[in-house]
Parts: C-alpha cells; sequence; structure tokens
C-alpha cells in the first residue's frame, strides 16, 4: 500500500507539475474507450445473434475478474493492461475491415463502417494512452504483447468470434481507464 | 432428501391416477424468458419464468456452467431474490466471464430443461434508482424554480469508478393531462428546473444508467408545490385598467377618425376639370369624357360675326346730294361708307372681309375700319357700284351744290340693314338701279336744304365727298328701325332739320371746307362722332378738284389729345401738290362720345403711337386692334364704344 499511495502521490505531483494536466487526458481517453465499447456492442448486437464465448487471443492476459480484484490494480498496471489489450486488436480490426465480403450483403456496409470507426477511436485512444504512460512511470509503459495468429481472410463464425472477444476487451479497457480517472480525480470528485 | 422425495412421488404417482378423472400428467412445461440483472455489477439475479407444470408439483432449478470450466453449478440461492429466481452473490460473480445458466423444471414425470443462456454480468447492469431524491423550491430574481438533488443508489459503487452513472429526471404538473417532461442530468446529481407556473404543484421522478448498461426504475415521486406569485394580483389590475384605457382610445379615434386621417393624411387634390368626369374615364368612355371638354363657344362661327360688326356708316352730306346708298349689303356689319368714293387705293378690299376683321370690342377699330371701307369703297363693294357712284358724284356736281353751311346738314345714310326700310338703299347688285337711286337722292337732296348755299364746285366736293360722322350714342337705345328712319326721315326731309335736331352745336361746319363724317351704328348705342378741324382757307384750293374723290379714310394721325385725327385723302395724280395741300387742309378729328343719349360728345381716341399710321395714311387692321385696346380701356367711360 506504500507502494501505491508513493504513486498516488507521484501522479498528483506529476499532475500538478505538467502542462497538460493527466486528468484532461485520462478523462479524453476514457471518453475514447467507452465509445470504441459502445460501438462494438451495437456490432455484435446486430451481427451476433446469441452470445458465445469462446477462447479470444487476448484471453491469456490476467484481468481483474471482480471489482476488489479490480480496485486494487495499480494505475500504472491498469494503463498497462488497457494498453495491452488495445494493442492486441490493431490487427485483429484490419483483418476483419478486410473479411466483410463474407457477411450478409445488408450487413457488409454496417460492418465496414463500424470497423473504420473502431480503428480510428483505438488509434486516437492508443495515442493517448501513450502520451498518459510516459507521464506515469516505467511501470506503465509495459505492454504484453498478445499476438493474433490469423492473417488471411477468415469466415463468417471467425468474424462473430472476432466481434465478441473485441466487445469484452473494449469493456475491459473501457473499465479500467475510469477507474483511473476517479483515482486522479480525488482532487475533483465531481468527475465520478 | 429431495430426490428420495421425487422418487416416492414417482412412485406413488400410478397410486394417484385412478383417483383422478382422467387428467393427463406431463412433463413440466420448458422455463423461459430467463433475465439475469446486476445491479452493481458485484452481484446478479437471474429470474425465469416457468412452464406449465404438468398437473403436478414441479420444482426448478438453476444450473449453470462458467466460461472455460465444465463444471456445473447450481443456483446457490433460490430464495434472496423471491420466486422462480436465483441470487448470485460476490462470492459467486465474476466478471468478464460468460455464464451459460440453464433452469430446469421437474416434476413427478420428467424435466424438462431450458434454453441455455449465456450472460456476462458487466453487460447486464441494471442499478437501483437514485436515492434521496429532494427537491426545492428556490428564487431567481423573484421568479421561482426548483432544485432537485439525488443520490446514487446505495449499492452502485460511483467512488471508485466501478460504476459510472447517468442520471435522468422528469417533471409534470399535478394534472391529469399534463405530460411528463424529461431532463438528462449527465453525470450530475442536480439539476434546475425553471419556467415553473405559480401555485402548481410538480412531480419528479429521477432513474440512473451506468455507462454500457439499462435504465434503472423511477424513482419514488416526489412532489413540490410552487408558491404563488404575490404581485401576480396587481399586475393582472393593471393589465385590466389598460385594457379599458387602451378601448377608449380606439373608440376615440374612431369617433375621430376622418379628421384626424383628414389632418394625417391630407387629401391629394386630384385635376379638376371642368365637365371632365373621372368616372366615365375610369369606365372607358374617353369619347364621352373629352366631348364633354369641347367648349360650344369656341370657335366662334361665323354667324357671330354679323352680331360684332354692327356698324352702320352715316354719311353726313351737308348739301344736297345723293345719297351714297349701299348696295345690298349682305352683311349687317359690313361698312358701307357712302360717299365720293376714290378708288385710288387699290388695295380695298371687299366689305365682307374687312368686316370680319373686326370684333366688338373694337370701337375705333370698327370705326377706322369703317373709314377705311367707306373710303376705300365709297359705299359700294362692287366694281359695278363704285363706278356708279362716281357718276353720280359726277351728276351731282352738275346739279346744286350745297353750300358748305349746308353742308353742315348731314346726310346720314345706312348700311343695307336698313336697306330694305330705306328708300334709299337700292336694290342688291344692282348698279344701274343704284345709280339711278343715287340720281334721285342727289336730286333730292339737292332740294332739302333750303338754305344751303349752292355755288361752286367746291360744294359739290364737299358732297361728293364722304361725310362720315361717326356718332356714338351709348344709351340710346333706339331700335333700329327707328334711328334708320328717323334719319332717313331727316334726310329725306330737312337735313337742317337734322342738322339742328341733332347736331349739337359743335358740330356745326365752321367752313365750307370743313367735312364731317359721321358714322353711326344704329344698332349699337354709341356713336362716333368725326370732328373735322376746320381749315378752311386751304380747302377752297381744294375746291377746285374737280372729280376728285376725296376720303377720310386716312388717319393722319392722333394729336397731344388722344384725338384720332383722319386726314382727308385725295386722289389725284395730277396735284400732288394739292394733294397734300388737301392732306393739310382736311383734317379731321374724330371722336367718340361719350354716353350721351343723344348728342354726340367727342370722345377723343387715343392712339397709341404715331407710327400706327402707314406711310399712306391709313390705319392697319393691326393698329385697329391697338385701337380696340385703348377702345376697350375707355369702357367704363364709353360702355358702347366698342361698337365699331
Amino acid at each position: 500500500q506504500n507502494h501505491r499511495r508513493l504513486k498516488l502521490v507521484l501522479l498528483c505531483v506529476v499532475t500538478m507539475c505538467r502542462a497538460v494536466p493527466i486528468n484532461d487526458l485520462i478523462y479524453r481517453a476514457s471518453q475514447q474507450s467507452d465509445k470504441l465499447h459502445a460501438l462494438s456492442t451495437m456490432l455484435t448486437q446486430e451481427l451476433v445473434c446469441t452470445y458465445r464465448v469462446h477462447a479470444c487471443h487476448t484471453s491469456s492476459l490476467q484481468t481483474p475478474t471482480d471489482k476488489e480484484q479490480a480496485l486494487q490494480v495499480s494505475e500504472s498496471d491498469l494503463l498497462s493492461l488497457a494498453r495491452s489489450l488495445l494493442q492486441a486488436w490493431s490487427d485483429p480490426l484490419v483483418v476483419l475491415s478486410s473479411s466483410t465480403n463474407v457477411l450478409p450483403y445488408s450487413a457488409q456496409s454496417t460492418l465496414s463502417k463500424t470497423i473504420q470507426k473502431m480503428q480510428e477511436h483505438s488509434k486516437d485512444l492508443k495515442d493517448g494512452l501513450d502520451i498518459l504512460s510516459s507521464k506515469m512511470g516505467p511501470a506503465a509503459q509495459t505492454i504484453t504483447s498478445l499476438p493474433f495468429i490469423e492473417t488471411n481472410e477468415i469466415g463468417q463464425d471467425k468474424i462473430t468470434k472476432l466481434l465478441s472477444c473485441f466487445r469484452r476487451d473494449s469493456h475491459k479497457i473501457d473499465s479500467f481507464l475510469k477507474v483511473l480517472r476517479c483515482r486522479a480525480a480525488n482532487m475533483q470528485p465531481q468527475m465520478c | 432428501m429431495t430426490k428420495v422425495g421425487e422418487v416416492l412421488l414417482l412412485l406413488l404417482l400410478p397410486a394417484f391416477v385412478p383417483h383422478t378423472d382422467g387428467t393427463r400428467y406431463s412433463l413440466p412445461g420448458k422455463p423461459t424468458e430467463i433475465k439475469c440483472r446486476s445491479p452493481e455489477k458485484e452481484t446478479f439475479t437471474c429470474w425465469w419464468k416457468p412452464g406449465s407444470d404438468g398437473g403436478l408439483p414441479t420444482t426448478y432449478a438453476l444450473y449453470y456452467r462458467k466460461e472455460g470450466s465444465d463444471v456445473v453449478h447450481e443456483c446457490p440461492d433460490y430464495h434472496t431474490a423471491g420466486k422462480n429466481s436465483c441470487f448470485f452473490n460476490k462470492n459467486d460473480t465474476v466478471i468478464w466471464v460468460s455464464y451459460n445458466i440453464t433452469v430446469v423444471a421437474t416434476n413427478a414425470l420428467g424435466k424438462t430443461y431450458s434454453d441455455p443462456v449465456d450472460i456476462d454480468v458487466v453487460y447486464i447492469v441494471k442499478p437501483h434508482p437514485p436515492e434521496k431524491l429532494e427537491v426545492t423550491v428556490m428564487k431567481d430574481q423573484g421568479w421561482p424554480f426548483l432544485r432537485v438533488s439525488w443520490e446514487p443508489p446505495r449499492k452502485a459503487d460511483t467512488r471508485s469508478g466501478w460504476i459510472t452513472l447517468i442520471y435522468e429526471l422528469r417533471v409534470k404538473l399535478e394534472e391529469e393531462e399534463s405530460e411528463w417532461e424529461n431532463h438528462v442530468a449527465g453525470q450530475q446529481k442536480m439539476f434546475n428546473i425553471f419556467s415553473l407556473r405559480s401555485g402548481g404543484t410538480y412531480l419528479i421522478q429521477v432513474r440512473c444508467k451506468p455507462d454500457h448498461g439499462f435504465w434503472s426504475e423511477w424513482s419514488s415521486t416526489s412532489y413540490v408545490k410552487v408558491p404563488e406569485c404575490k404581485t401576480s394580483s396587481v399586475w393582472i389590475l393593471i393589465l385590466v385598467f389598460s385594457a379599458f384605457i387602451l378601448l377608449i382610445l380606439i373608440w376615440l379615434i374612431h369617433m375621430n377618425s376622418h379628421s384626424l386621417k383628414h389632418c394625417m393624411l391630407p387629401p391629394v387634390p386630384g385635376p379638376k376639370i371642368k365637365g371632365f368626369d373621372k368616372q366615365l374615364l375610369k369606365s372607358g368612355k374617353s369619347d364621352e369624357v373629352f366631348s364633354a371638354l369641347v367648349v360650344s363657344d369656341f370657335p366662334p362661327t361665323t354667324s357671330n360675326y354679323e352680331d360684332l360688326l354692327v356698324e352702320y356708316l352715316e354719311v353726313y352730306v351737308p348739301e344736297q346730294q345723293e345719297l351714297m346708298v349701299d348696295e345690298g349689303k349682305d352683311h349687317d356689319g359690313c361698312l358701307k361708307s357712302i360717299g365720293s368714293a376714290s378708288d385710288s387705293d387699290s388695295g380695298r378690299g371687299s366689305c365682307d372681309s374687312d368686316n370680319l376683321l373686326m370684333d366688338k370690342s373694337g370701337a375705333a377699330k370698327e370705326e377706322q375700319q369703317q373709314q377705311n371701307q367707306e373710303g376705300d369703297q365709297i359705299g359700294t363693294e362692287t366694281q359695278g357700284p363704285k363706278e356708279a357712284w362716281e357718276k353720280e358724284t359726277m351728276l351731282c356736281a352738275n346739279e346744286d351744290v350745297v353750300s358748305p353751311d349746308a353742308s353742315s346738314k348731314k346726310v346720314k345714310t345706312w348700311p343695307s340693314v336698313f336697306s330694305p326700310v330705306t328708300p334709299y338703299s337700292p336694290s342688291p347688285l344692282d348698279p344701274h338701279n343704284s345709280l339711278e337711286m343715287h340720281k334721285q337722292n342727289c336730286l333730292s337732296d339737292t332740294q332739302f336744304p333750303p338754305g344751303s348755299p349752292s355755288s361752286d364746285h367746291c360744294i359739290k366736293k364737299a358732297l361728293q365727298s364722304s361725310y362720315w360722322e361717326v356718332c356714338f350714342n351709348n344709351n340710346q337705345p333706339y331700335p333700329q328701325t327707328d334711328v334708320h328712319q328717323q334719319l332717313q326721315a331727316h334726310s329725306d326731309r330737312n337735313i337742317s332739320a337734322i342738322n339742328d335736331g341733332n347736331v349739337p352745336s359743335n358740330l356745326l361746319l365752321p367752313t365750307r371746307m370743313t367735312e364731317y363724317v359721321e358714322v353711326q351704328r344704329l344698332n349699337e348705342e354709341n356713336k362716333v362722332l368725326l370732328h373735322p378741324i376746320p381749315s378752311g382757307h386751304s380747302r377752297e384750293k381744294a375746291c377746285s378738284w374737280v372729280g376728285h374723290r376725296d376720303n377720310y379714310s386716312k388717319v393722319k394721325g392722333v394729336n397731344s389729345d388722344n384725338v384720332l385725327l383722319l386726314q382727308r385723302d385725295v386722289v389725284e395724280e395730277e396735284s400732288m401738290e394739292m394733294a397734300g395741300a388737301a392732306e393739310s387742309c382736311y383734317t379731321s378729328s374724330i371722336a367718340i362720345n361719350t354716353p350721351k343719349p343723344t348728342t354726340c360728345s367727342h370722345i377723343a381716341l387715343p392712339v397709341q403711337e404715331e407710327r400706327v399710321l402707314a406711310v399712306s395714311g391709313y390705319v392697319d387692321t393691326a393698329t385697329m386692334f391697338s385701337l380696340d385696346t385703348y377702345v376697350n380701356e375707355m369702357k367704363p367711360v364709353a360702355s358702347k364704344a366698342n361698337t365699331v
């Protein structure tokens, strides 16, 4: 806990000294992650009839499973987790965008548009988190590599599976950032 | 234990069968509509809808399997959440892990499985409604507004950021027909409502939703009453009063609308043309409109000319001489001078043409015109009569000559107007007759003046010469015939009598040489009186001029007394000097008399300028007009001076 408090103090100091306040960065990042998840949710609800959980390529990454565990994760870890997950999905999104033709025609336009937006948001979020991590110390810099094996076009079931996995992972990112946001806004309680 | 019970039930089932009335027992229906919800993302509850029980007691069980594990677990808590529910507490709840849940209905006959449902706790968050809803009435510069505040649901952990909630509230008036008015409050826990109705009661509710979850139920209703506005009654009074005043003003304006309109928007004067009808113009009948503009009395028709130019030339012959009788004149207004006609003036036009140029206003003009005409024509229009006249004069010359004294007597002749009356007037256009008449006249005339000296040819001359006396009797409303007869009588009987009766003393011929030219206008009261200036000596000289015709058609000039001087024009090629002498010899003055009933008085006829007179001494018609103006000016004095 002392370790965490120290990091908190460090965070506060960093917050006060820097010109661009971290709070704003975090707030902005959380907004982006929120949008990202909303898009994926919409996509999943349209294309995926039932929620089937399959093993995602990101399942190996250890993430908190309940609230107590989540609240115990440090800010850097939270950020690292978020960044790792985000990084893990840059390639699959590309594959998804190129695999829309296997879907029925009515879903193709929706998929392609939404995937494009998701890519944009992911890019923005990634950039923001990179900046944020640079301000939070070296612990935040670590990114767990989660490779995505599939490089060719994938079938429809694969697509739905990927979309489901992305929905969860985007939710994780969003949750982590929002927890991080509330942690950084101790001086500004209205944010939480 | 339950299994034993189930087995017993199954064994006993056939025993119950004969007790029934043939009711079929079946498997329980499939539980449906499995819905799971998590209020705070820490626990969750699943509810199902049981199917038919199949006539037998049915039990339900929920089984679940977690993602990545094949271990089947049963619902840990069927009671906390009520009937047909399963409550998962914190220990049993994991997030970002999907649950595969199945509900099984079991009765004596068997089990029935429901369709499995996959859920993830983070996706099924439906929080509790917000709590501690407080509404207060606050005032913003006198205007009330509602301040609503609330608290997040107790179990939702928003402080740590575990759950991010957004709120929504709705407001409604406490009326039957009012609608809810929704307001999204975002993440804030306080909200202001404005635009309230004074004295109204409001209902307020609030709910919340997690960032990626379901809306909560509406909170309990909070009632609030907005106080009455104190000044509303005062404003109502003011409003009523001002409305009343406004009505009065409108009524006043309406009553005076006409005068106000007149004052503020003065009417634009429109064209007013006499005889012009705007309505006709609007209707498009331009012909009728414009025909009304035509003045009937313009241009004057020729029939008026005669009225204007009623002139009568009265020739006064001092001695008995032929009376110049007019030829039959077609025009009343035509002046005919009877006397010694001298046709030296080639420019003599017909009587008509000259008379047409005259009008009533030019008294002197007419007189001059008359003079001119008489001088030009010596009483006749045609050449024939002129010649006759000439002959006549010659004849007359052979006869007794009227003395100059007798010349005072005036023979007045009338224009053809009186031709039917006068015996002197010959039948028109009959030169021979006229000649005879003239002869007779001459003869008769010579007989008249008893005391008239007859001597020399001078008298003849005098006789030949025409005496024109224009006498304007302003206020002598003779009927034409009466005057005519009167004068005629004079001429018939006794010139001297005429002389005495009608001629004022000052008109007596001073010398033998004096000549009078008298032109009388019978239908007019005015007479232009010519008053000769005596120059007797030279007359004798002039007496030698036999065969010459004298006429007084020439105006010599106007003297300082504004007296028009007529000169005697002697046409004699042979003796020019005589003519010159004659010119100087004979002058006569034309006088327009003032309004006196019987006598002719002298009125100076002013001539505007001397150069009015032409070189030859004739007065142009143009100058006649100028004379007219003078005559017009003298109208107040000589009211009938325009008869010439």
